[in-house]
């Protein structure tokens, strides 16, 4: 690929043999003109061409494989859910990146009133510019990625795509669900409002109610039986360490599979 | 239809030219080019000209929008005349005499 201009027509002397009328010569020229300085066609085509090249390095799907586009191509859309997870993923990534700048895990009053967290929301939403806009999509892409994954599952399920030979991304798929909703916890306590309080007493009672290791599960996850700095902290470098590293490697691994195999035929 | 007849001048409401591949490429995309940011740049001074059209009508400006409403004109007129050059073997957009995709 390069950009030396192989394009050899005489689009003058082209013209001069078509009965053009003045107008559609003087378009011409001035396009002509334009495209020999600003050669975007020629940028243009340069991505054509990487888009086809990578294309090639694609599997084929089965639809594509067996020419049944023609029948099967309303489904595409549902096909979409995966990237559609990935790109929310990512969106939530970067914007809770940013976040980070701004938040303190801290479950202490930092005046009496409001505790540190929740004061940093509050930052956050009323006074950083753009603030609002940035917590805004980091909450919306995060509702957007849990739909998106579980419709996901559902396409996965009803065109039989689970089956053999696919089933360990199946599995995988299940964890991946689950992290999600891990995700969506952590992050839902992260502001230490009243909801995020509440969801996080809901969560104790929720551990100690696994009969057995109840009782090591609030420990662990919760740091204690009542919420104090400990469930915030831990809920914390959750939502901002382990999963992401976790989650991130196994969407990996996830994809990859799917790359390796290829795109299942509806069963 | 071949090369020969690549001007189809029936009648001029429906004039069709047909160019080489790559001038098709020229014409698309900087027509498109040429539209959008006609239009789009267009209301930009109209909304300007009106500060987002809460002026009352004597305080408009009249220059800036009436450049405004030339802008979204120019963009329209430079697009729809684009739309008479295709290239070989492409339908007709306009008799929608293209052949069939075969889907569905």
């Amino acid at each position: 690929m390069s950009l030396e201009r192989k394009d050899d027509h005489d689009h003058k002397g082209w013209m001069e043999s078509r009965e053009l009328t003045t107008l559609e010569s003087i378009y011409l020229t001035t396009l002509l003109w334009l495209d020999k300085r600003l050669r975007i066609v020629d940028y243009l085509e340069l991505l054509e061409d990487l888009y086809y090249k990578v294309n090639m390095q694609m599997p084929k799907s089965h639809t594509e494989q067996y020419n049944l586009d023609n029948k099967f191509w309303y489904w595409y859309p549902l096909y979409a859910l995966g990237s559609f997870s990935t790109i929310s993923y990512i969106v939530a990534a970067i914007s809770g990146a940013l976040l980070g700048f701004y938040y303190a895990p801290a479950a202490a009053a930092s005046d009496g009133t409001a505790t540190v967290a929740y004061e940093s929301v509050q930052l956050i939403m009323g006074e950083l510019n753009l603030g609002y806009l940035l917590r805004s999509i980091h909450r919306w892409s995060a509702q957007v990625m849990v739909a998106a994954v579980f419709l996901h599952m559902l396409r996965v399920y009803f065109t039989g795509a689970y089956k053999e030979p696919r089933e360990v991304n199946w599995i995988i798929g299940i964890v991946l669900i689950s992290l999600t909703l891990v995700f969506g916890y952590t992050g839902y306590l992260l502001p230490w409002s009243q909801l995020s309080y509440w969801a996080g007493q809901i969560g104790v009672e929720m551990a100690l109610s696994i009969p057995l290791i109840g009782e090591w599960v609030a420990q662990l996850m919760f740091g204690g039986f009542t919420l104090s700095q400990s469930t915030l902290q831990r809920m914390y470098i959750l939502h901002v360490f382990f999963l992401p590293f976790i989650t991130t490697a196994i969407i990996a691994v996830h994809i990859g599979i799917v790359w390796m195999q290829g795109i299942a035929e509806p069963h | 239809m071949t090369d020969e007849q690549s001007v189809d001048a029936d009648t001029d409401q429906d004039r069709d030219v047909v160019v080489p591949l790559r001038m098709y490429k020229t014409v698309t995309v900087f027509s498109t080019l040429f539209a959008v940011v006609g239009v789009v740049g267009g209301f930009v001074l109209v909304d300007r000209a009106t500060e987002r059209a809460t002026l009352p009508a004597s305080e408009i400006d009249p220059i800036v929008a009436l450049a405004g409403i030339g802008l979204i004109v120019f963009g329209a007129v430079v697009y729809a005349f684009s739309t008479r050059f295709r290239t070989e073997e492409m339908g007709k957009s306009k008799d929608d005499a293209a052949e069939d995709s075969g889907n569905g």
